[in-house]
């Protein structure tokens, strides 16, 4: 999804003027006040006019070099579904007792045109007293305001100032939005002392591309040093809607936008050149050398004491790592945060016992290796943060800490932040592509991150046909991978499993459970194994001496999730799926089997997935199974007619009854 | 003073003192273990008057966390604000056996600006902790203190705030001057409450209670205040952010809140005044008046909550909702009510307690400020009372629907306040009702065209769905609807917004593979759009009644014309049920080669004795059985 666009470096460019410029603030023509619709999208609530956004590297004041982020936008808002956007919130990351390192917001302007009864233009100014500083936490604040005098067929205006100390990425530009965009443009200057790399993503084109050498646009100390920058300007005309569908990872992925991460840097002041990100040895050397990362990787020491005891006497690996993670595991509690830096020491960590998955994680790293395992950290992006970009490092796209440990030629992807993982599974949220390994002697290479586990259960019922027309006899199921996590979570959302069972009877009136075992429910490495002894009461009379029986009455699907007729994002799933469902039924001598259940094998291209039942007749007895199968974690979208269609026959061959009938 | 003062935090460490013994987990009653999660220990909250702007707040508590379910009992939130300071909080933790493993205090707290869920601004700020233990049971015991500078609104006792805690001993007490008068309202203590003064011209209410099981949640359960234990205390004079007043009943509360908080703030510009009186001169009917105004200030204005000033009680003036067209739910109505004014039509400004899984009344006997969390207006047309909500853009003009429908408001009048009732729709008001005439044809293709009318609060199931694009519109049928492969042909919803509004939805559909052909034989789904498929979970022991909200009533006529030459190879459906709560019916009658079924869901109101639940999840498992008949067609030898 992800494309270069282009490897900026100043100085070698062609010198053209670039044409770029801030709308007028302030001004609407009669036409924009006339509009009743979006002719390029009728269904539009609201548009987006005009959009300009400019960021450069300036002095602020004397001896103080900022980012300066303007951002100027005109909105037409058709209807009260369209109101939200009249309603804005800027977050920046604030302090009130540092301002040097932190970002400031200022000159909030706004301006909101309507018609009034004669059909006149009218305007009406955003007021100071009705932007509202919030300091949300300690680090961030959000300046919130209402636009006034909105109505149906209002245009409002506002822009603002964002200064910030922060130069390692500049100010984003995501020129796609839920609404669409007639025009959106972003300007960029940047002196020759800085370098940054530039990425798009999305699928949408630019219109306008333009970069050109501005000459001694930047000076300090009176002109002691300057420069000349590079002006840089992206845009796209008619930007569409954006429309998110169901079962995608993240809608970062989709969205037209460009990202700025810098690449170098050298000090106007002592002409010393810093290298930020160029490649990956760079970023290496700056990780293994950061307070908060490659230092803690080095706290083996504080380890080394706390796990002797829960290494000694295991001869292999393998127990010794489990050990060490199971413990972890244990110790810390997960405060919900991610983080690809710890928060604190993690000497801080093992004394409050709770951190960010960085947190956590590096410490699992570092007690591993402590106990003289070959383990390292693995930089990933979570699932609804998007994919990483493999051009070159993009740190910022990085969200989340893993760790992983090489054991013999097998290595294994561990995540303690949650206590209900077994060894060498991984939390749904990241299941997302591919990691960057990072360890304090090598250098850092990729990794896919494929799980190894599976969602999967097997389901076996063996019943007989009572007298009274019940069905009476023994379900066991199986989960293991990622089902058996599931199942963990849902009974631990119970203080007993006594009170699991009683809600379990509960939920169906037709089924009373009898008996219940529930085994390996700490025992994170096994599938999860429950046994209910049941008494089923679901068989309907029909006329005569009939009795209809659905045989997928267990589990029967009879909507399919997927509706859409085509996709544009793939189906993105995370993990392959496997159920397995074995009915054995045993009749009462006096009756047979009138219709039997159909033998169906429907398969997707390239075993993407199938769906199969099979049926075997005994004497007074029959056996029924059948299997789902879901082999792909990601399907594309020419794969999606498949999927659905495959859903559609399991639906079509599941509504079919069996019959049972009287000798 | 001061030595009332001493004497109180006397007894307060007194009590501490004696609470201090022994936290090991082992010695919580065996009896307040079942579906508890945490146990409160030992909970204390006292509230000492000093003055009506000078008010102190203790509270101490010990919580037992028994599994990872009961964390959210250690977590520690306090709110603060303008005229809520906290003076100090601590605490500590202890293991399973009573040991003390660490404390915090206020430095380890962090501030944050608190969100209630859909206002762009308020004060209201949060401090807030959460200790990480890892292994359960553990133990925190916190503290703090408060000081409130106001005194219309105090802290109430709740001593079971949740599902799943059990709480083995909890106590509330309030001490003040003899001339300090309180009105007060026990509900399911079992303890009245005890009265102490003391020679010093003050005294002291205490209410305790102790071995309260932890309370399962049950389906279908009356509003949980009716049932759990709980305390409010009401000062008969209060001062409120430089406000004095006093109250002791919903009159008196009405008429201040009339005086001082809204009458004062509906000033309009002239020129606005005009064009109100300009565009209703037409209209002589006051009802089709206030109509017009409405409709104006729909169109004019939209919702932004914005809670700033004096604790979020009092609306914006009428002139600046005017100027920036927008406002909360008090200043729409205030201003709503100046246009009104503008023209001579009299309304009142009404505080309800909204939502829709509960319908709240404001309580006859007892005034409070604490009771109702939003406005809405009620215009006192001769023998034709009508209510408006005015945070809708979309709302018909006197429909207040289901989120303030049925219950006690007070309505603020220039007389005092008074209690009214607002309208209830009853079960046969709520229809959903639908006929549809569809094709299976040989290939077991679906097509057909359907229509449905909503009525009632039913009226606004679709208003999510009006105004999108047509294909966001045919994405949120296919998720309405069940039916696989389904194709909207073509849709066409209206909302008629008179005075009894409707909203009617025609849609021409087709779907394939709706019939399964297998061996000669055609296997359906007879109920093709209106499938219930949850039962009620059942409770064994239940010990609340049986609570329904809202009723209603669900009618479907369905005509399916099938391929000829085919009989039906099971019994047809015919299921008839009545209860006292509800009832059903479910038909189905195959003439020639039309298939006709007709069902009825009618859900009727009311609360019914816990002995009917069971009565109750077996109904249901009727309807999702009958719901779920499958039509197997053979042909004709």
């Amino acid at each position: 999804m992800k494309k270069p666009l282009l490897i900026t470096y100043i100085f070698l460019l062609i010198c053209s003027i670039v044409s770029a410029q801030d709308f007028p603030y302030g001004t609407v023509n009669q036409q924009e006040m006339d509009m009743k619709s979006y002719s390029k999208d009728t269904s539009a609530h609201a548009v987006v006019l005009q959009e300009y956004g400019k960021t450069r590297i300036g002095l602020v004041t004397d001896e103080n070099i900022r980012v300066i982020f303007e951002y100027h936008v005109k909105i037409k808002i058709f209807n009260n579904k369209g109101f939200d956007y009249g309603t804005v919130q800027i977050p920046i990351y604030h302090s009130n007792d540092d301002a040097d390192t932190y970002e400031s917001l200022e000159e909030i302007t706004g301006v909101t045109y309507f018609k009034d009864d004669n059909g006149t233009t009218q305007k009406v100014e955003l007021e100071k007293q009705n932007i509202f500083p919030v300091n949300e936490t300690k680090h961030w604040a959000n300046y919130k305001f209402a636009m006034p005098g909105i109505r149906n067929g209002c245009i409002i205006e506002y822009k603002y100032r964002l200064i910030s100390p922060y130069f390692e990425t500049l100010h984003p530009w995501v020129f796609q939005a839920l609404i669409p965009k007639v025009y959106s443009e972003y300007e960029v200057h940047i002196p020759a002392y800085w370098r940054y790399n530039v990425s798009l993503k999305g699928n949408l084109k630019l219109t306008k591309n333009t970069a050109a050498v501005e000459r001694g646009c930047f000076s300090i100390n009176s002109g002691i040093a300057s420069a000349d920058c590079s002006s840089l300007v992206y845009g796209i005309s008619d930007i569409p809607a954006f429309v998110s569908e169901d079962y995608i990872t993240s809608s970062k992925n989709y969205l037209s936008a460009i990202n700025f991460e810098e690449s170098d840097f050298t000090s106007p002041y002592s002409r010393a050149k810093i290298k930020i990100t160029k490649d990956w040895k760079d970023v290496d050397y700056i990780l293994k050398n950061d307070l908060y990362f490659g230092d803690q990787l080095k706290k083996k020491g504080l380890f080394k004491d706390r796990i002797v005891p829960l290494v000694t006497g295991k001869s292999d690996d393998l127990s010794k790592a489990q050990a060490i993670y199971s413990w972890i595991q244990q110790l810390f509690k997960w405060n919900g945060q991610n983080g690809i830096v710890t928060s604190y020491s993690i000497s801080k960590v093992l004394e409050t016992h709770k951190g960010s998955a960085a947190d956590i994680n590096l410490s699992l790293v570092t007690a591993l290796n402590a106990a003289g395992l070959n383990a390292s950290a693995v930089l990933l992006s979570t699932r609804d943060n998007g994919t990483v970009s493999s051009l070159y490092p993009v740190i910022n796209d990085f969200n989340y800490i893993i760790a992983r440990v090489d054991i013999g030629d097998k290595n294994y992807l561990l995540d303690a932040t949650d206590p209900l993982l077994p060894f060498g599974m991984l939390p749904f949220r990241c299941l997302n592509d591919k990691g960057r390994v990072f360890s304090l002697d090598k250098p850092s290479y990729w990794m896919d991150i494929n799980p190894p586990q599976k969602q999967k259960s097997t389901h076996t019922l063996d019943l007989t046909l009572q007298e009274d027309g019940k069905l009476k006899g023994t379900l066991v199921n199986y989960f293991f991978g990622y089902d058996a996590y599931k199942k963990r979570e849902a009974i631990k959302k119970f203080n007993t499993i006594d009170e699991y069972t009683e809600d379990l009877n509960s939920q169906f009136s037709r089924i009373k459970i009898l008996k219940s075992e529930i085994t390996n429910m700490d025992s994170l490495d096994k599938p999860l194994e429950e046994k209910y002894e049941l008494e089923i009461n679901i068989l309907e009379k029909i006329n005569g001496e009939r009795l209809s029986f659905n045989p997928f009455f267990w589990y029967k699907i009879d909507t399919n999730p997927f509706k859409l007729v085509e996709r544009s994002y793939p189906v993105d799933l995370g993990m392959t799926y496997d159920e397995r469902f074995i009915i054995t039924i045993n009749l009462p001598s006096q009756y047979i089997v009138e219709t039997p259940p159909q033998i169906f094998a429907i398969a997707m291209p390239d075993n993407g997935g199938k769906f199969m039942t099979n049926y075997e007749p005994g004497g007074n007895s029959f056996t029924f199974s059948h299997v789902i199968q879901f082999a792909k974690p990601v399907y594309n979208s020419n794969e999606y007619p498949y999927l659905k269609e495959l859903y559609n026959k399991i639906i079509q061959s599941e509504k079919v009854e069996m019959v049972f009938k009287k000798k | 003073m001061k030595s009332i003062l001493i004497a109180f935090s006397l007894i307060i460490s007194y009590t501490i003192a004696i609470a201090q013994q022994n936290y090991d987990a082992s010695l919580i009653p065996k009896e307040l273990l079942p579906y508890a999660s945490a146990v409160l220990r030992d909970e204390e909250q006292n509230i000492v008057v000093e003055d009506f702007d000078n008010i102190l707040v203790h509270f101490k508590t010990v919580v037992t966390i028994l599994n990872k379910n009961g964390d959210h009992m250690a977590h520690i939130n306090l709110e603060h604000d303008k005229s809520t300071i906290i003076k100090y909080v601590k605490g500590a933790i202890y293991n399973q056996f009573g040991k003390q493993t660490g404390k915090f205090s206020e430095g380890d707290f962090e501030d944050a600006s608190a969100w209630d869920g859909f206002s762009l601004f308020t004060d209201i700020r949060i401090k807030h902790y959460f200790p990480s233990v890892t292994e359960y049971p553990y133990t925190i015991v916190y503290e703090y203190e408060l000081h409130l500078k106001q005194s219309l609104a105090l802290p109430q006792w709740e001593p079971v705030l949740n599902f799943g805690i059990a709480v083995e001993k909890s106590s509330f007490t309030l001490s003040c001057k003899r001339n300090f008068n309180v009105r007060y309202r026990e509900t399911n203590i079992p303890e009245k409450v005890s009265m102490m003064s003391d020679s010093r011209n003050s005294k002291i209410y205490t209410w305790s209670i102790s071995n309260l099981k932890a309370v399962k949640d049950e389906p279908f359960s009356p509003y949980d205040k009716n049932y759990l234990p709980n305390v409010e205390i009401v000062p008969e004079k209060f001062s409120y952010y430089g406000f004095e007043g006093s109250f002791a009943n919903w009159k008196e509360l009405g008429k201040w809140m009339n005086d001082k908080l809204i009458v004062n703030r509906q000033e309009l510009p002239a020129e606005t005044v005009e064009h109100i009186k300009e565009l209703t001169n037409d209209i002589s009917d006051p009802k089709l008046k206030a109509k017009k105004i409405y409709e104006f200030m729909q169109a004019k204005t939209h919702y932004v909550s914005i809670q700033v000033g004096i604790g979020g009680i009092q609306p914006f003036l009428a002139a600046d909702v005017n100027k920036q067209n927008y406002g909360d739910c008090k200043a729409l109505v205030n201003y709503t009510q100046a246009l009104l004014k503008a023209i001579n039509i009299d309304s009142y400004y009404c505080v309800v307690e909204s939502g829709r899984k509960y319908k709240v009344s404001l309580l006859k006997d007892f005034a409070s400020i604490e009771q109702g969390d939003h406005i809405i207006l009620c215009l006192p047309f001769k023998n034709d009372t009508t209510w408006a909500d005015c945070t809708s853009q979309t709302i018909p003009f006197g429909y207040l629907g289901s989120f303030t429908d049925d219950r006690n408001v007070l309505a603020c009048t220039p007389d005092g306040g008074k209690l009214m009732h607002t309208p209830k729709y009853t079960h046969k008001d709520n229809l959903e009702s639908r006929k549809a005439n569809f094709i299976i044809n040989e290939a077991g293709e679906l097509s057909g065209i359907m229509t449905t009318t909503f009525k009632g609060t039913d009226y606004e199931d679709r208003d999510e769905l009006i105004n999108e694009p047509v294909k966001e519109q045919y994405k949120m049928l296919q998720k309405i609807y069940p039916i696989n492969n389904l194709d909207i042909l073509n849709l066409e919803v209206k909302q008629d917004k008179s005075f009894d509004p409707v909203t009617t939805e025609n849609i021409k559909l087709h779907a394939r593979d709706y019939a399964s052909l297998t061996d000669g034989k055609y296997y359906f789904m007879l109920n093709p759009v209106n499938r219930k498929t949850d039962v009620p979970k059942q409770v064994f022991n239940r010990l609340n009644d049986v609570y329904i909200n809202r009723g209603y009533t669900k009618e479907d006529e369905v005509t399916f014309t099938v391929p000829a030459n085919y009989h039906l190879d099971k019994t047809p459906l015919n299921d008839i049920i009545d209860k006292p709560f509800a009832k059903f019916t479910s038909t189905m009658e195959l003439k020639g080669n039309q298939l006709i079924y007709k069902r009825k869901l009618q859900l009727i109101d009311g609360t019914y004795s816990k002995d009917t639940y069971q009565d109750f999840v077996d109904f249901f498992q009727e309807v999702v059985d009958a719901d779920s008949y499958t039509v197997v067609l053979v042909k004709n030898n």
